[in-house]
């Protein structure tokens, strides 16, 4: 069963990842589900696929009362990224998903209305719920064609989707990076093939460079904490990807 | 050509009917589907089950200090020590079937999202324009296994929802022993010789701390119970 670990707190603010599914299936990829919560207001990053549904839940409840999730960031429109739509919709239909225009008309045929969607533009936004005063970062074709990341200047956090995901093998649950060059090996093939754009690349990691973080959480393997952050941008930064590259 | 019946969203929903709870349906949550007031259901018992988990930690550690000020009191204070033990003993024992109940209530929201996964799946079905011969046939065949394996699905969900209650039903007999240890101890602590006042005070946060137990478990007994 998933569980819920606390990755940052300070004051009311606080961030759990929710990683790491001993009982998932074989066939269903692993994914980090992360939740933003101030006091009574949480916003919950990329819920996860339709599968895992049960399984986040229950995560999440052991640690902070669901009820009180009011939006959705799906940083794009992958069905890992947010197939549980509906099953979340079921609980609290009232719930708002902040998606990427793009994806707004696709994303409802997980689940949804009009009434659910708040369309991010291009440029990114500010994600104001309560207390909390996020902001959506564009990644675009990194790897999606309208991809978001999610900035906490508070906690000095960047959710950072596809980017910065690795594919661990079995045994290797560490929530944390420990030791950067056995960690990337597991992430390089990730990236070469689902990172579409090396223009994009290259603008994200100038952009990613210049803000003030701690912590680089991607939504498959694990999270990277201080000076790998940096070593993380410059990795990928001198990465080949794009279309067909070898 | 079968015309499908139509169904407006709000009919497609799931409804689950394994019980109206005693609860108070919270506010905003009228007319939402069996489904969502399932998993609310839920929710609010993994949040008395905090409550619960909380104050039981308290007292295990307390329970700890108690046997070590027990000791410093020497032989007028054994048995104080003795029921410190014992109420140590009761906190690990509450703690494991707060465990067994968390894992019961993440039992029953797998079962819940089956139930509004086959819903949905029936729902859609239902919505098919059914043509005339072998194909009409074989989506009725599907629409009969998604409907046997939603029935199935509810039975199971009554079944959890009966265990739920029972495990909690099985708890009061556990905290009315902590709530007598407690008073045990209080009426030790008073032969603690020099060391009375100190474990007068322990064995009354003992009480308060039980006391804060006993209130949990009754919100939990709320949460879990159906009406006859």
């Amino acid at each position: 069963m998933k569980r819920a670990q606390k990755i940052f707190e300070l004051g009311d603010r606080r961030w759990y990842a929710i990683a790491r599914d001993p009982d998932k299936p074989d066939y269903v990829i692993d994914t980090n589900e992360y939740l933003v919560v101030d006091g009574s207001d949480a916003l919950l990053c990329d819920p996860g696929g339709m599968e895992i549904f049960p399984a986040v839940f229950s995560a999440i409840s052991a640690e902070y009362d669901p009820a009180k999730i009011a939006g959705i960031f799906a940083s794009h429109q992958d069905p890992d990224i947010i197939s549980s739509l509906s099953l979340w919709l079921e609980f609290n239909p009232a719930l708002k998903c902040y998606c990427s225009w793009l994806w707004t008309g696709f994303i409802p045929h997980f689940g949804g209305n009009a009434e659910t969607f708040v369309a991010i533009p291009d440029e990114g936004m500010d994600i104001v719920q309560g207390r909390l005063n996020l902001r959506a970062v564009p990644a675009h074709y990194l790897h999606s064609s309208g991809n978001f990341h999610l900035y906490d200047p508070v906690a000095k956090l960047l959710f950072s989707g596809d980017v910065g995901a690795a594919l661990l093998p079995p045994g290797d649950g560490g929530l944390f990076v420990e030791n950067f060059d056995a960690h990337i090996r597991h992430a390089e093939g990730f990236h070469r093939r689902w990172m579409g754009s090396d223009a994009a690349k290259l603008d994200w990691c100038e952009r990613v460079s210049r803000m003030e973080l701690d912590l680089l959480c991607p939504q498959h393997g694990a999270i990277y904490r201080g000076a790998d952050i940096q070593r993380f941008i410059n990795w990928f930064a001198e990465l080949k990807v794009g279309v067909l590259s070898r | 050509m079968i015309a499908p019946v139509p169904r407006s969203p709000q009919e497609s929903r799931v409804d689950i009917d394994v019980g109206e709870p005693v609860l108070k349906v919270p506010e905003g949550l009228n007319g939402r589907s069996g489904s969502a007031l399932e998993l609310h259901r839920i929710v609010r018992v993994n949040e008395q089950i905090k409550d619960v988990v909380r104050p039981a930690f308290r007292i295990s550690i307390m329970a700890l200090n108690a046997i070590l000020l027990a000791r410093r009191a020497g032989d007028a204070a054994r048995g104080f020590g003795v029921l410190s033990g014992e109420l140590r003993r009761f906190a690990g024992e509450l703690s494991q079937n707060m465990e067994a109940l968390r894992q019961l209530t993440s039992t029953s929201v797998v079962a819940v999202t089956a139930l509004v996964k086959d819903g949905r799946y029936l729902a859609i079905i239902d919505r098919v324009v059914r043509p005339d011969g072998a194909v009409g046939m074989q989506l009725e065949q599907v629409r009969q296994r998604q409907q046997h394996a939603n029935e199935r699905r509810l039975a199971e969900l009554k079944q959890m929802r009966t265990a739920l209650a029972q495990l909690v039903g099985d708890l009061r007999p556990l905290v009315q022993l902590g709530i007598v240890l407690a008073r045990l101890a209080r009426v030790e602590a008073a032969y603690g010789g020099a060391f009375a006042q100190s474990l007068t005070q322990v064995s009354a946060d003992f009480s308060r701390t039980i006391e804060q137990i006993e209130a949990a478990l009754g919100g939990l007994t709320k949460a879990t119970e159906r009406r006859r």
